[in-house]
């Protein structure tokens, strides 16, 4: 009775996941597609495909370009992130105090994060022109005149960094806005008994109680920066010159303009292992903080 | 007293800030989206000015030829919509469908890998989707889904099921197992469970999932950009309003407006479920 009750359950078990299974299953069989493709010399439009074995990477590897995606994806990434750790963690303690509007405003947080990333993109361009735009008359204030924003490669990746920190910096408010509140408020209540300042508190309980929730925040938004397309693709398109020719875009034109999908598919593997080796890093560092915390 | 006055103050200042950072931008499109062409490139820029629909008629292609600043290009926006709605609701509907039996299942059952088959699934929300589109091109030229709905949907399937997945997990763990055992004592078969008393349970949450994972499909851009050519979701008509050139700023900001008024009414319906989809569940 209690085996055929068991197997029941597995057969429910067995037909509750392979609906999931077989659509996931099916990325994952083109995911392994994709890397033999980097391994050939593929173009679209040509019937003839040779394989190259390591051919395309060593290629990539052998040119400048190529490094240069991986230095513009990284300090996309990481200073985007790094920013909106901080500004984030700023806003969540802002909005944890008692301040009425804070607690009147809270969904507000929220609004950059429904739009879609390319409408925020083109939304910041319109606002960036250099001549025209909202942006630039409100810096003539502060005596800041026609800053290039997009339009110079000096200033590109600054642009393009700030409109990731204006989108996803809310994200990073939310979830740290959690930690803060997960924090038992005798705890506080007694460091300050013991005349703990309110720098203190912060330094010494709050910041190392919060700092899981950081990291997991983190871990979710460096793999999302390191992937990103959207936003860059709606403003510079890689562009000016390579300045912000990250390899996700680098990849979109190897393979969709020049029709090098052998090569286009090399570069998207470089940036999978990226993602992949950050990812592990955080992991390991979200799951020392957080046993050090209980 | 008068300390703790002027720290209020300050703070409450401070929060006005970040909340016009946040909004400036969206009001600052809107109101430009109603702006004739010449105040739009103005500079200092217009802030008070006769608000005009003529960028909305443009971009719904409604107004004559003549009457407006663009001669006779035409625009269509109104059909991205459409496709938008469909592919979105239709990854959302197949996303259920395969969806919430594996969410249940991973949430009361116990087997082994189990976490890690979790962790997996939601590891394809951060997959590099270009490394999968370069083959997903060919083969949909081959099988004849380029452009189609019907391959779209599918696709999408890479942004919406591990979210559907993960958070009606996290809804049916909020589900006390208690009910289920009461149920399945008073001799209730498992298929009529489910159905009678965890699905109704479920539906606030399962409403919740759906409008988050909607709106990821609404967002999602570079799908459509590479696997469509007609049926174009809304983020890549865009960007085709752009193309044209600088000119085109006030009809780019009428069509920005249509693609954000979906999400923001979204959000008002369910900001509480979009909290913790936003945060994959880890907020509740």
């Amino acid at each position: 009775m209690a085996r055929k009750k068991a197997r029941s359950g597995n057969t429910f078990l067995l037909l509750a996941l392979l609906p999931a299974v077989l659509i996931l299953g099916g990325f994952i069989l083109l995911f392994f597609w994709g890397f033999y493709q980097s391994l050939t010399d593929m173009r679209f439009g040509r019937t003839r495909v040779d394989f190259e074995g390591l051919g395309n990477y060593a290629r990539l590897f052998s040119r400048g370009r190529f490094w240069d995606s991986v230095s513009a994806t990284a300090i996309y990434a990481f200073s985007a992130v790094a920013c909106e750790a901080i500004l984030g963690l700023a806003i969540a303690k802002l909005f944890n105090t008692r301040a009425l509007l804070a607690k009147w405003f809270r969904p507000a947080i929220l609004l950059p994060l429904v739009l879609p990333p390319l409408s925020v993109a083109l939304m910041w361009t319109t606002m960036m022109n250099p001549e025209t735009g909202v942006l630039n008359y409100f810096l003539s204030f502060i005596g800041i005149d026609n800053f290039t924003w997009t339009s110079k490669a000096e200033t590109a990746m600054f642009a393009v960094v700030f409109i990731d920190v204006w989108t996803f910096t809310p994200f990073f408010a939310l979830i740290i806005f959690a930690g803060l509140r997960g924090i038992a408020p005798d705890i506080v209540e007694g460091a300050r008994m013991n005349g703990a300042k309110a720098w203190g508190i912060f330094w010494r309980i709050e910041l190392p109680m919060v700092l899981p929730y950081i990291l997991l925040a983190s871990l979710f938004r460096l793999i999302d920066s390191l992937n990103q397309f959207d936003i860059i693709f709606g403003t510079t398109q890689g562009g000016p010159g390579n300045a912000t020719d990250v390899l996700s875009v680098s990849a979109y034109f190897t393979a969709f303009q020049n029709l090098y999908f052998g090569r286009g598919a090399a570069i998207m593997i470089v940036n999978w292992l990226i993602v992949l080796i950050s990812a592990i890093v955080v992991v390991k560092l979200w799951q020392f903080t957080r046993k050090r915390v209980s | 007293m008068q300390n703790r006055n002027l720290t209020a103050t300050i703070l409450n200042a401070l929060v006005l800030v970040v909340v016009i950072v946040l909004a400036f931008p969206i009001l600052w499109i809107v109101m430009n989206s109603f702006k004739e062409a010449a105040d739009i490139n103005a500079y200092p820029p217009v802030f008070l000015y006769d608000p005009t629909l003529e960028n909305y008629k443009v971009l719904f292609d409604l107004a004559d030829a003549e009457a407006t600043n663009y001669g006779t290009l035409k625009i269509e926006f109104f059909k991205p919509i459409i496709s938008s709605v469909i592919i979105s609701v239709g990854a959302v509907l197949l996303s259920l469908i395969a969806g919430v039996p594996a969410g249940y299942a991973l949430a009361r059952y116990k087997f082994r890998g189990k976490e890690d088959l979790a962790f997996f699934i939601l590891g394809f929300r951060f997959a590099p989707v270009l490394l999968v589109i370069i083959p997903m091109f060919q083969f949909f030229q081959a099988v004849g889904l380029y452009d189609s709905y019907l391959g779209m949907i599918w696709v999408y399937q890479l942004v919406t099921l591990p979210m559907i997945i993960w958070l009606s997990r996290s809804y049916v763990e909020d589900i006390p197992l208690e009910i289920e055992e009461a149920a399945a004592i008073c001799g209730a078969k498992r298929p009529r469970i489910l159905l009678q008393i965890v699905l109704p349970l479920l539906r606030p949450g399962l409403v919740g999932a759906s409008l988050l994972v909607f709106l990821l499909a609404w967002h999602n851009f570079a799908l459509g950009l590479i696997l469509t050519a007609k049926n174009t979701p809304v983020t890549v008509a865009l960007l085709k309003l752009l193309n044209p050139g600088v000119s085109f700023y006030p009809v780019v900001s009428a069509g920005l407006v249509v693609s954000m008024i979906v999400p923001i009414l979204l959000i008002m319906l369910g900001q509480r479920h979009l909290e913790r989809g936003l945060t994959f569940g880890a907020l509740k």
